[in-house]
């Protein structure tokens, strides 16, 4: 790695400046909270769209038979669940997270069709030989790592030349108006929602503010470019609540 | 790609490298680690899942 970070230097945890050695700790205590109703709640407090945006990066993907996927911070599976329906080959399912794995593992297995290898990774410190996969993707997670340029480089060292990196993440809202809206939704509905659905409301306040403090789509393509990713490209969805990136090794 | 006997995926071992040294990993089926000399860490496994992060890994003893 060009740059090392030391763990006194602060970042982001939501709005909150945090030594980037605490971070990690505190993202796993966020998760392991949240992990047993994880994918109701996400239903909750995205009406539902995150399926939507969920097919629209496969449909950007078009997985193949021959294609091996690394889903990273992949949690209870459902993107690799996707991948699988969508004609995909074989995913590694990684996260960081141990209870986030293992919420999915215990309702998925019947449904992987023997495809699906688990292992509990750090984005930012991969343990793949190089060129070991034809994508990789990561959605929903980036955002929570603390070295995002670190995963962005792990994820270029692990693809295979002409693979391709691809992110769906909260990004900026583009629809002028709709902004008090979009506010009032984030920091008062969901943190309700998380208090009703999972018991623990600052789980959900972390994440509102962690979408605010994420870089916007132009940022955020700039650091893909930065990784060595070439053909940058990202598209809206929902008015740019959400954004695709993606980004090939070429 | 059987997890219920709690036996590493074979087509996954292939691939998999240490994390902090990216050198090989040597399977230890009976400990249930992945061993990797070059960093003298053991990585352990748990019900079929590689534990692949570096605080979760156990120092190589002298001689080990």
């Amino acid at each position: 790695m060009n740059e090392t970070r030391d763990a006194t230097d602060t970042v982001a945890f939501g709005f909150s400046d945090v030594a980037a050695g605490e971070k990690p700790a505190l993202v796993r205590g966020v998760f392991d909270s949240v992990a047993a109703r994880y994918d109701v709640m996400n239903d909750a407090m995205s009406l539902g769209c995150h399926r939507l945006w969920k097919r629209a990066l496969m449909n950007w993907l078009r997985p193949r038979a021959d294609m091996r996927l690394l889903d990273l911070a992949g949690g209870t599976g459902d993107l690799a669940r996707r991948f699988l329906d969508a004609g995909g080959g074989d995913v590694v399912l990684t996260d960081i997270n141990e209870a986030m794995l293992a919420a999915g593992r215990g309702r998925a297995r019947a449904r992987d069709r023997g495809r699906v290898a688990r292992a509990l990774v750090d984005a930012e410190c991969l343990p793949f030989a190089p060129h070991s996969f034809d994508a990789v993707t990561i959605s929903f997670g980036i955002r929570n790592c603390t070295d995002i340029d670190a995963v962005l480089r792990e994820a270029r060292r692990v693809l295979r030349p002409g693979g391709r990196f691809l992110c769906l993440e909260f990004s900026r809202l583009a629809l002028p108006g709709l902004e008090e809206l979009y506010d009032a939704y984030s920091f008062r509905a969901i943190p309700a929602m998380g208090r009703l659905l999972t018991g623990d409301r600052e789980a959900y306040v972390y994440l509102v503010e962690s979408i605010r403090r994420f870089p916007d789509q132009q940022a955020f393509a700039a650091m893909l470019a930065g990784a060595g990713l070439a053909r940058v490209e990202y598209r809206d969805l929902s008015g740019g609540i959400v954004a695709m990136h993606s980004g090939w090794k070429i | 790609m059987d997890e219920d006997n709690h036996d590493v995926d074979p087509k996954l071992l292939e691939i998999l490298v240490c994390p902090l040294s990216k050198g090989p990993l040597r399977y230890d089926s009976k400990a249930r680690e992945l061993i990797s000399e070059r960093a003298r860490l053991a990585y352990p496994i748990r019900e079929g899942v590689p534990i692949l992060l570096i605080d979760e890994a156990r120092e190589l003893e002298d001689g080990e």
